[in-house]
C-alpha cells in the first residue's frame, strides 16, 4: 500500500503538465452489462486548485527515461525520484477508481525506458487487460511513443479511445536544440500513420458488419508556449495544418511553467498564463468561429494582444464590417460580434424568426453588451452613429473589464 | 383561483387539466406542504388523477415532437417559487400556438425563464455524474449520499445504470430523504425507512461498515488529487467556481481540507 502510494504520487507528479484532460468525443457504449460506459460527453471529476480539470488518471507508467529534453522534469539529467508500475498497479488503480466515480478513465503516458517499442509494448497491454479481461469500457487516452512500430501503433488504437504524441516545440529547430534525440519525422509518422488506419476503418464500416472500434475519440497533441521564441501566427499556422492535414480532435497548448534549471530553457519567473489563454480563445475562434489564422494574426500583428481576446481585436481592426444588424445579418457574421457567442447567437437567429428582436431581448438570452454594444445595430440601443472611434472602443472596454461587478450593476440599478 | 395539489408531479398536472377543463385563469398553484391559506384567495383543493396527468403530457408531447414534457419536468424538479405557474404558462403557449415552435422564442419571457431554469438543472445534473463518490462496503454494495440544489435524483439514475451496469449501488439524498438503488437488474427509488436502505452520514464512516480496502482507495484517490496540482497557477477563484464549498462534504478528494 505504501508502495503503491508512494508511486501514485512519483508517477502522478510527473503527469501533471500534459494539459490534455478531454475525455469526450468517444462512443464507447457499455453495450455488455460490463464497467463503463465512454459514449457521452467528458464529465469533470474534480478540480484541483490551480483550477484545472480532473476526468482522468493522469500518470507515467514510468519516470525513467533515457532521452534528457530541456523542458520535462524526467530527463535523464534530472535529479528526481524514479519509479515505475506495473500492469497490474495501473489496472487495479483504474478499475477501483472508476468504481467508485473518481474519474471517466485513464490518461497513460511514459517515460522511455530502453527504446520506444519496449515502452508502448507495456502501454499497450495495460489498454487491453482492461478491455479484455475487465470488460472495461471507460475511456483511455494512450500516448503514442514516437518511433514505435506500426504494429504495436495499430493495437493501441483497437483499445484506447484517443492517442496523442506530443510535438511539445513549436518548431523543429527549436525542438533540436532543447530536445537532441527528438525530431518532427518521428512525430508526424505516427499521426500520419494512425489518421490513414482510422480512415480505412471508417471506410470499411458500410460494407463490413462489425468493424471495431478504432481510435473513436481521434488523435491530440500538445506544444509548449513560451519555451521556443515562437510567435502566435507561428503557433496557431502550425495548430490549424494539424487539424486540417493529421485530423487533430485537439491542440493543446501548454504555457512553459519553469521546472528546470536547464540553461536550454528560459528562465521564466511566472508560467505565460495570460498568452496561453489567448491562443486558446484564437484557437476556439479557428474550430468554432469559422475564422482563419491570417484573420486572427497576420505579418503585421504576428502576436495576439494581450489586453484584449482576439475576436474583440478583429473586429476593432476592421471597423468597416460593423455595425451588425441583429434582425437581419447572417449566423456567420452575428457569430463574429465581440460579446456573442455560439449559444446566444443561435438563440437570436431562431427567437428572430418569431419576432422583431430589441436590445432587452439581447441582454436576457445572454448576449455581454458591454461588449456588443459597440458593434451591433438594434432597436433601443443608445449609441450615436459615426462614433465609432476603436481607440476609444478599445479603452472603455479594456476598463469595464476591470471594473467590479457592483459598480456596474449601480448604474443601472 | 389558488390551487392547491398534494406535491407530486401528476398532481400539479391534474390542476393543470382541472384549468383547461373549466377554463379558469389560475391565481397561483401551490403544494400543500407550501400553502399558505389567505382570506382573499379561494384555494382548489385538486385531488391527484393519473389519468388526467397523461393527458396533459401527451397533448403537450404531439404539438411539441415530444419536447415539451421533459422541460416541464425538469421545471417541477427545480423546487423553485413558482415553478408550477411557470409549468402552467408553458403548456398554455403550446396550446395557444399549437406547435412546439413557441418554444424557440427566447423574447418570450416564460420561455426564455423555463430555458434558464432547464439551464439550471442541467448543470446541476453534470455535477452530480461528477461528484458522487461511491464507497464500498462490506457486502460488495457501493454507496454514494447527495445534497443538491435542486431534487435531480430521479434524472441522474440512467447515467449509473449505464455505467455500473455490473455493481449494485445506491445514491442517497440526504436533504430529501429518499434515494436511487440499483441491483445490476432494475433501479428503482428508495425512502430512508426502508430498512434494507437505512444508510446514515455516520454509517458510511464506520469502517466495520466499510469494505477493508475503502479507506486505503480514498487516501490513494486524495493523494492523487494533491499531486496533480501545479501550484505555481493555482487558482482558487477558478477552483471555486467549478467545485464551489457546498458541495465539499461528499467529496472523497476534499475530506481532509475539509476537517483542516
Amino acid at each position: 500500500m505504501s508502495n503503491i502510494l508512494e508511486k501514485l504520487r512519483i508517477l502522478s507528479d510527473a503527469a501533471k503538465y500534459d494539459a490534455s484532460c478531454s475525455s469526450s468525443g468517444s462512443k464507447r457504449a457499455n453495450t455488455t452489462k460490463g464497467l463503463g460506459n465512454a459514449e457521452g460527453m467528458g464529465i469533470c471529476h474534480s478540480y484541483t486548485e490551480d483550477g484545472r480539470c480532473v476526468s482522468l488518471l493522469k500518470i507515467l507508467f514510468t519516470n525513467h527515461c533515457i532521452y534528457d529534453c530541456a523542458y520535462c522534469v524526467s530527463r535523464r539529467s534530472n535529479d528526481v525520484k524514479r519509479a515505475a508500475f506495473t500492469v497490474e498497479d495501473v489496472v487495479d488503480l483504474t478499475i477501483n477508481f472508476y468504481r467508485r466515480n473518481y474519474i471517466e478513465g485513464l490518461f497513460l503516458s511514459s517515460g522511455i525506458f530502453k527504446n520506444a517499442d519496449y515502452t508502448m509494448e507495456r502501454l499497450v497491454r495495460v489498454a487491453r487487460t482492461l478491455r479484455t479481461q475487465h470488460n472495461f469500457n471507460g475511456y483511455i487516452h494512450v500516448k503514442a511513443i514516437p518511433g514505435a512500430s506500426p504494429e504495436l501503433l495499430h493495437e493501441a488504437g483497437l483499445y484506447a479511445d484517443r492517442l496523442s504524441v506530443n510535438i511539445e516545440i513549436p518548431s523543429e529547430a527549436s525542438l533540436q536544440k532543447v530536445a537532441p534525440e527528438k525530431n518532427y519525422s518521428d512525430i508526424i509518422t505516427p499521426m500520419n500513420y494512425l489518421r490513414s488506419e482510422k480512415e480505412k476503418y471508417v471506410d470499411e464500416k458500410p460494407h463490413i458488419k462489425n468493424t471495431p472500434l478504432f481510435l473513436p475519440a481521434g488523435q491530440s497533441t500538445q506544444l509548449i508556449v513560451g519555451a521556443s521564441p515562437e510567435n502566435d501566427r507561428h503557433i496557431l499556422r502550425l495548430a490549424n495544418s494539424l487539424y486540417q492535414k493529421q485530423k487533430l480532435k485537439r491542440v493543446y497548448y501548454s504555457g512553459y511553467v519553469p521546472i528546470a534549471t536547464d540553461n536550454r530553457v528560459p528562465d521564466l519567473s511566472a508560467p505565460p498564463l495570460v498568452r496561453e489563454n489567448r491562443i486558446y480563445q484564437a484557437d476556439w475562434l479557428l474550430r468554432f468561429y469559422g475564422f482563419s489564422v491570417d484573420e486572427i494574426v497576420d505579418e503585421k500583428t504576428p502576436d495576439l494582444d494581450l489586453e484584449i481576446d482576439p475576436k474583440l481585436a478583429y473586429a476593432l481592426r476592421h471597423p468597416e464590417k460593423f455595425p451588425v444588424d441583429i434582425n437581419r445579418a447572417d449566423y456567420e457574421m452575428i457569430l463574429r460580434v465581440p460579446g456573442i457567442g455560439v449559444k446566444s447567437a443561435k438563440k437570436i437567429i431562431s427567437s428572430r424568426r418569431h419576432q422583431y428582436l430589441h436590445i432587452d431581448h439581447l441582454q436576457k438570452i445572454g448576449v455581454v453588451l458591454k461588449r456588443a454594444r459597440y458593434f451591433i445595430c438594434c432597436p433601443g440601443l443608445v449609441v450615436k452613429p459615426g462614433n465609432f472611434q476603436v481607440e476609444n472602443v478599445r479603452r472603455a472596454i479594456i476598463a469595464s473589464d476591470r471594473a467590479p461587478a457592483a459598480a456596474q450593476m449601480g448604474l443601472f440599478g | 383561483m389558488v390551487f392547491v395539489y398534494d406535491g407530486s408531479y401528476e398532481g400539479l398536472l391534474s390542476c393543470i387539466f382541472t384549468i383547461f377543463k373549466d377554463r379558469i385563469t389560475p391565481i397561483a398553484i401551490n403544494a400543500e406542504a407550501n400553502h399558505q391559506f389567505t382570506l382573499l384567495d379561494v384555494a382548489t383543493r385538486i385531488t391527484t388523477n393519473d389519468e388526467w396527468a397523461v393527458r396533459v403530457l401527451k397533448g403537450v408531447d404531439e404539438r411539441t415532437h415530444s419536447c415539451a414534457s421533459g422541460l416541464m419536468y425538469k421545471i417541477f424538479l427545480s423546487e423553485l417559487p413558482l415553478c408550477e405557474m411557470l409549468v402552467y404558462q408553458l403548456v398554455l403557449a403550446i396550446i395557444q400556438k399549437g406547435d412546439g415552435t413557441v418554444l424557440e422564442n427566447f423574447a418570450n419571457p416564460h420561455i426564455l425563464k423555463a430555458a434558464q431554469i432547464e439551464k439550471m438543472i442541467h448543470r446541476e445534473v453534470h455535477r452530480m455524474h461528477a461528484f458522487v463518490r461511491f464507497q464500498k462496503s462490506r457486502n460488495g454494495f457501493f454507496y454514494a449520499a447527495i445534497d443538491p440544489d435542486f431534487n435531480v435524483l430521479p434524472l441522474i439514475g440512467e447515467h449509473f445504470e449505464k455505467r455500473y451496469a455490473d455493481q449494485s449501488w445506491l445514491i442517497f439524498d440526504t436533504r430529501r430523504h429518499y434515494g436511487l438503488y440499483y441491483d445490476q437488474d432494475v433501479m428503482k427509488f428508495a425512502c430512508a425507512d426502508d430498512p434494507v436502505f437505512s444508510i446514515n452520514l455516520l454509517l458510511l464512516q464506520d469502517e466495520s461498515f466499510q469494505d477493508e480496502k475503502e479507506k486505503q482507495y480514498q487516501a490513494l484517490w486524495e493523494n492523487y488529487f494533491h499531486a496533480v496540482n501545479i501550484r505555481e497557477r493555482n487558482n482558487t477563484k477558478l477552483h471555486l467556481r467549478h467545485m464551489p464549498r457546498r458541495y465539499w462534504k461528499y467529496l472523497t478528494e476534499k475530506q481532509g481540507t475539509y476537517k483542516r
